[in-house]
């Protein structure tokens, strides 16, 4: 959670992404905050991440993202 | 034999006979033969190019698909023994290996397309750049092939499969044969749309009892095609070359009225085959998907491009953009730019740079000559401008306190979009980059000069052509604006079935009548068949 944090932060550092769960619906992050954000979490955790990921439900939170990166460690 | 003509009427009419006395399971198999024979009609050479994107997209599928299960065999075996980092590495061994038979489908395929399309093309600068270095003026003569009917099409489409699998997307075809209709089926090879394998292979294969309703329907679409092609594309095709041929003489409004009227044609020639495509696909029961959403009501050129050859740009979003966006070195590069340079230049360069690669495609896949791949660029310039002056727009609209939802507003985007979109496609119908920006000059010139008459007598546009042409274009429209509260033809079904025989026989009537047949007539042709 912690290296999630810290590639978010990378991004925007003055949001609190301990409570923030609305990343996308309050549109925080832009499309092109994503796809940085979606190729470091690939670089950082090696997994695959595809355009059907690429949903505001994956992303809203860091908890999500985290969410998102286990599912697809376990695949 | 000719998209249309009377040969694939009756062709279509034959296959249909065939089809719904065959055993509802072996249906798909006269799909396959009959999609065999249409192509055979355009050259029985290029069933050998069909035939090898048929083959090597089977058989590289088949291999990577069994390599996943292998992987999930190994692993459900090994389940309690390996650590996460030897399941990792075993996970990257398997991906290498699929990932180079992804790579020899892709090197085949895209290969014999590049080659065929553009080895011309190449030679010309090989012996531009040996006269121009050497002085050699031996010149390596031209190849001079012509392309293959949709190849680009089907070679996309299975492009788009292979990588399907590749991702997990979808599990491949084991039946060769189906396979090899999902290649070829003969009503969307003339020119799309690009179907995807996990949509379009329920549709191929699944067993449907006979309902003439599906062949009303499907026919009612294929006329409403052939209005849009006949009646007004191919009305407006020798207008639209003669005045850019001639634009020393007929300058100003003249070509304005040009690039209006090639904006219809494209339109009503594009979307019209599509119509008798997706028509005749819905005769024998099988649901293509739409390729066009009322692409002249757009408000943006990012939302025309979702609603112009709409499963070309999903192609192209979903199997060049997103690889690419997410690929290791862009979004390094993208991140010490970020770090290093310029956090707002360095987040743009996930999207900028694929984006720019996509359009750079693109305009060479509409043709290998250097005015598509400006065009191309164009768009991508335009989309660029669009988002980043996104902000500044929304400040000045707040500042004037103009309302986005005032119909005034809308039709400004609207109108504007159109002609932006319209401006660019001079570079389709000019000889060259040069001749396209001399075309759009001389759209500013000599307005004064314009006499209607001088196009009915001159420009091979007569009178009650012109007439006949404005009211199908509002027609057309017509239908568009009415397409969107739901598809048109499911109202008229609900209609009294007299009055829906009374539509259909007029559409009949009209295409009958209107239809055009002079001079730049060619209804066999279609311009996206080129691509």
């Amino acid at each position: 959670m912690d290296t999630i944090i810290e590639i978010l932060k990378g991004v925007h550092p003055e949001i609190d992404y301990e409570s923030e769960t609305g990343l996308i619906d309050k549109r925080i992050f832009d499309s092109f905050d994503v796809v940085n954000i979606v190729g470091e979490l690939m670089d950082e955790f090696d997994v695959e991440i595809t355009a059907e990921h690429m949903i505001p439900q994956n992303f809203n939170s860091a908890k999500a993202i985290y969410a998102l990166i286990q599912r697809l460690e376990e695949e | 034999m000719s998209f249309i003509s009377i040969d694939f009427a009756l062709f279509v009419v034959a296959v249909l006979l065939v089809f719904y006395v065959f055993p509802r399971k072996y249906r798909w198999m006269v799909l396959l033969v009959a999609s065999y024979i249409f192509y055979a009609f355009t050259g029985a050479g290029n069933l050998l190019y069909i035939l090898v994107t048929t083959i090597s997209t089977y058989i590289c599928a088949s291999f990577i698909e069994k390599r996943t299960a292998e992987q999930k065999e190994y692993l459900q075996i090994n389940k309690g023994s390996l650590t996460k980092e030897e399941k990792k590495a075993y996970k990257n061994r398997i991906k290498k290996k699929q990932r180079i038979l992804l790579c020899v489908g892709l090197i085949i395929n895209f290969g014999l397309l590049v080659y065929l399309k553009y080895i011309d093309f190449a030679i010309a600068y090989i012996n531009l750049f040996r006269l121009s270095r050497f002085g050699v003026t031996d010149f390596i003569p031209f190849k001079n092939i012509i392309l293959p009917m949709g190849i680009s099409f089907y070679i996309f489409q299975s492009m788009g499969y292979l990588i399907d699998i590749y991702y997990g997307r979808c599990e491949t075809e084991k039946n060769f044969f189906k396979f090899a209709l999902y290649v070829s089926f003969f009503p969307q090879i003339v020119q799309g749309p690009i179907s995807r394998f996990a949509e379009l292979a329920p549709e191929l294969y699944k067993e449907l009892d006979y309902d003439f309703f599906r062949i009303k329907s499907g026919f009612y679409r294929v006329m409403w095609g052939l209005f849009k092609k006949l009646v007004i594309a191919d009305r407006l095709a020798a207008f639209v070359a003669d005045t850019m041929a001639m634009q020393d003489t007929y300058k100003g409004l003249y070509i304005l009225l040009a690039v209006f009227m090639y904006s219809m044609q494209i339109y009503g020639d594009f979307s019209g085959g599509i119509d008798v495509a997706i028509g005749v696909a819905e005769m024998f029961g099988v649901k293509l998907h739409e390729n066009f959403e009322r692409p002249f009501f757009s408000k943006s050129i990012a939302e025309y491009w979702q609603r112009w050859h709409i499963t070309l740009g999903t192609w192209f979003k979903d199997y060049i953009f997103y690889p690419l966006s997410l690929n290791k070195g862009i979004i390094k590069s993208g991140k010490f730019v970020r770090e290093h340079i310029n956090q707002s230049i360095g987040k743009r360069i996930p999207i900028y740079i694929p984006m720019f690669i996509v359009w750079f495609t693109t305009g060479m896949w509409h043709g290998s000559q250097n005015k598509f791949v400006v065009w191309g660029l164009f768009n991508f310039v335009f989309i660029v401008l669009g988002t980043e002056f996104e902000p500044v727009s929304v400040r000045i609209k707040e500042r004037l306190k103009l309302d986005e939802s005032n119909v005034f507003m809308k039709f400004y985007r609207v109108f504007k979009t159109f002609w932006l979109m319209s401006f660019l496609r001079i570079f389709d119908i000019s000889k060259d980059v040069p001749s396209a920006f001399k075309a759009f000059r001389n759209i500013f010139t000599d307005w004064s000069s314009f006499d209607i008459t001088k196009v009915y007598e001159n420009l091979f546009l007569e009178q009650q052509d012109f007439y006949v042409v404005i009211i199908a274009i509002i027609i057309m429209f017509a239908f568009d604006l009415l397409q969107r509260k739901g598809s048109v033809r499911e109202r008229i079904f609900k209609l009294p079935t007299v009055l829906q025989w009374v539509i259909l026989s007029l559409l009949i009537t009209v295409v009958s009548v209107f239809g055009y047949y002079g001079p730049g007539y060619d209804a066999g042709s279609f311009i996206y068949g080129a691509f």
